[in-house]
C-alpha cells in the first residue's frame, strides 16, 4: 500500500509577527495509506480545521512538511492544483450554495476541471445518485427551497463529482437529524468499499465512526496526543477517559464485562461481531445458546 | 483568519486605550479640521508627529500600522503623482509629456502628509477602542441631535451593530472562499470574467447567510425588547478624567494655532 498522506513535523501559526499570533498546530506526524479512512478528533480550537485546510493546500505549513499525493505542499506551483486530489467538504458546506439549479451548483466543480459538458453530466447525475438524491427529478430545483439535509448532501455531492483521490469531511454529520446522519455513514461507507480512495472525517463524536475508522488521530490543543489503529486505541483506557470519548454501546458492554472479570474477545470491530461474541460468552464458550 | 482586518481593535492597557472614547473622537475630529483648514507643511508635520507619539504610547507595534499602511499605497502614490504632474508651475523635469513642477511636488506632499495622518488618526481610534465603547460615546456626542428629533439611538445601533459583525462576515467570507478555492475558483485569473463570476460565488452565499442572520438578530431584540430607547447604561460608564481634559484642551489650541497661522 503506498502512502497517500505523509506530513511530518507540521506545524501552523497563524499571524507571525503580529499581536494576534496562535499556535494552531505543532510537531504533528500522521501517514495514511491509500484506501485508509482516517478518524479526527479534538474538542473545539484544536486545529483540527487548520489541518484540514493544510491538507489541500488552501495553507501550508509555517514548519515542516505535508505531502499529500506525492505533492509537497511547501511547492508553491503544485499546491495550487491540490484541490483537484483533494476534496474539502467544510463544515456546513450548504452555506457555499451559489447556484440558482442543484445541476449548476454540482456541476461548478468539474466545470473547473475544464471537463467537456458531456463528462461533468455524467458526473453530475453520478455523484448525486451517490449522495442519494434522484437527479431526473431535482437537477432543476433552486437549493434554496430544499431542507437542510438535502442542500448538505448537494453540498457534498458538488465535491464528490470532483472524483478526488482523498475527501476531507469536516464535521460532516454537525447539525443532521438521526436519519441524516445514518445517510451520510452510508455515503461514506459507499465509498470506502472501493478501497482506492482515502477519506479523512474530522468529527468530536468518536461513535459515528469507530466503526467505519481505519486509523483514529487525536488533537489537543493543536498537539497530536493519539495516532494509530483503532484497536489500539480502544486498549488504551487512559486517553479513552482522558478525552471522555464515548465509545458505541455495544463496546460498553464490552468494556464492562472485562470490568467484572469477564474477558470478552479483543477485536470486536462492529455490533454484529459484539453480539456473537456476547452469545458465546452467554453460553459458556460454545457459540450457540 | 488568515490577516488582520483593517482597524481591528487590539485589546491593550496603555494610556492610549484607557481614554475616553469622547475624547479619541473629538480628537480625530479636530485633527480633520486642523489638516482639512490647514496646509502648512511644517504645522502637518507637527500633526504627524502627534499621531505617531499616540501610536507609540498605544503600545501597539509600528509594524501592523505599517502593514494597513499598505492598503492605501496606491491611492497615496496616484494622489501624489497627478498633484506633483497636473499643477501649474515651474518645471523640475519632464515625464514625457508631462512636466513635474516643483509647486506641484510640494503640493503632492502635502496632500499626501494629510491622507496619511487622515487615515493613521482614524486607525488608531478603531484599534484601541472597542466598538461598544466608539457607539456608546458616538451616541454620547450626537445625543443632542435628539432634540430636532433625529432619531440617534437607532443610527448608534446600526453602527454598532455593524462593527459587530464586520469581523463575522469577514471570517465567513474568508471560509467561503476558501470553499469555493478547493472547487476550482480563481480568484487572481487573468481573465476577468472568470474573477467576477469567482467572486459571484461568494458574494451569494454571504448576503444570503447576512439576510438569514439580520432576520434571526431583529427577532432576537424583539424577544428582548429592545424598544430603540438611548442606551442610558452604557453611556452612563463614559467617565471624563484629568487627562482627557487636558487632551482635549491641548488639541483645541493646536487647531487654534494652525487656523491662526493660514
Amino acid at each position: 500500500m503506498s502512502k497517500i498522506i505523509d506530513i511530518k513535523d507540521l506545524s501552523y501559526v497563524y499571524l507571525p509577527g503580529s499581536p494576534y499570533e496562535q499556535q494552531a498546530l505543532k510537531n504533528i506526524n500522521i501517514s495514511l495509506n491509500q484506501g485508509e479512512l482516517l478518524g479526527l478528533f479534538g474538542g473545539n480550537g484544536s486545529g483540527k480545521s487548520t489541518l484540514a485546510k493544510l491538507l489541500n493546500g488552501l495553507i501550508y505549513p509555517t514548519g515542516g512538511q505535508v505531502t499529500v499525493c506525492g505533492i509537497d505542499t511547501n511547492i508553491k506551483e503544485l499546491r495550487h492544483d491540490l484541490w483537484k486530489k483533494v476534496g474539502l467538504v467544510f463544515q456546513y458546506p450548504e452555506q457555499q450554495i451559489f447556484e440558482s439549479n442543484v445541476y449548476d451548483e454540482v456541476a461548478y466543480g468539474p466545470r473547473n476541471l475544464g471537463l467537456s459538458e458531456s463528462e461533468v453530466k455524467t458526473r453530475v447525475f453520478e455523484a448525486l445518485d451517490r449522495v442519494g438524491i434522484f437527479p431526473d427529478s431535482m437537477v432543476n430545483l433552486s437549493p434554496v427551497k430544499l431542507s437542510g439535509g438535502v442542500r448538505r448532501r448537494i453540498a457534498i455531492a458538488g465535491i464528490l463529482a470532483l472524483e478526488p483521490e482523498v475527501l476531507v469531511l469536516d464535521e460532516p454529520m454537525a447539525g443532521l437529524d438521526p436519519l441524516g446522519q445514518n445517510l451520510m455513514l452510508e455515503i461514506i461507507k459507499a465509498r470506502q468499499e472501493k478501497k482506492t480512495q482515502t477519506t479523512i472525517i474530522i468529527s468530536h463524536n468518536l461513535k459515528d465512526i469507530l466503526a467505519l475508522a481505519d486509523k483514529i488521530a487525536i488533537l489537543e490543543r493543536g498537539a497530536l496526543v493519539f495516532h494509530g489503529e483503532v484497536q489500539e486505541l480502544l486498549s488504551k483506557i487512559d486517553i479513552l477517559s482522558q478525552f471522555r470519548l464515548e465509545l458505541p454501546d455495544y463496546l460498553q458492554v464490552a468494556y464492562a464485562l472485562n470490568a467484572r472479570g469477564i474477558k470478552p474477545n479483543n477485536d470486536i470491530k462492529n455490533i454484529n461481531e459484539a453480539g456473537l461474541e456476547l452469545i458465546r460468552i452467554i453460553s459458556g464458550g460454545k457459540g450457540k445458546l | 483568519m488568515n490577516e488582520i482586518k483593517l482597524g481591528q481593535y487590539v485589546h491593550g492597557n496603555s494610556l492610549i486605550h484607557l481614554l475616553d472614547p469622547r475624547t479619541k473622537i473629538i480628537c480625530c475630529i479636530l485633527a480633520v479640521i486642523g489638516i482639512l483648514s490647514n496646509h502648512n507643511f511644517w504645522y502637518l508635520l507637527f500633526l504627524l508627529g502627534l499621531i505617531l507619539t499616540g501610536i507609540k504610547c498605544s503600545g501597539i507595534p509600528f509594524s501592523s500600522f505599517w502593514r494597513s499602511m499598505r492598503g492605501i499605497r496606491y491611492l497615496l502614490l496616484i494622489t501624489f503623482l497627478f498633484q506633483a504632474v497636473l499643477t501649474q508651475g515651474e518645471a523640475v523635469f519632464q515625464l514625457g509629456a508631462l512636466s513635474v513642477t516643483q509647486e506641484g511636488l510640494m503640493i503632492g506632499l502635502i496632500n499626501l502628509l494629510r491622507l496619511v495622518i487622515l487615515f493613521l488618526g482614524s486607525i488608531i481610534l478603531l484599534m484601541t477602542t472597542t466598538p461598544m465603547k466608539l457607539s456608546a460615546g458616538l451616541e454620547f456626542l450626537l445625543l443632542p441631535l435628539n432634540k430636532i428629533k433625529i432619531p440617534v439611538q437607532y443610527f448608534t445601533t446600526i453602527i454598532s451593530i455593524s462593527f459587530r459583525f464586520i469581523p463575522t462576515l469577514v471570517e465567513e467570507s474568508i471560509t467561503i472562499k476558501d470553499a469555493q478555492r478547493s472547487r476550482g475558483a480563481h480568484f487572481d485569473s487573468p481573465k476577468i470574467l472568470t474573477n467576477l463570476k469567482s467572486y459571484l460565488a461568494i458574494l451569494i452565499p454571504l448576503l444570503a447567510s447576512s439576510l438569514l442572520r439580520a432576520e434571526d438578530l431583529a427577532e432576537a431584540m424583539d424577544s428582548r425588547c429592545y424598544t430603540g430607547n438611548p442606551n442610558q447604561y452604557r453611556m452612563r460608564n463614559l467617565k471624563y478624567k484629568a487627562v482627557d481634559i487636558y487632551l482635549i484642551i491641548f488639541m483645541a489650541v493646536a487647531l487654534l494655532v494652525g487656523l491662526v497661522i493660514t
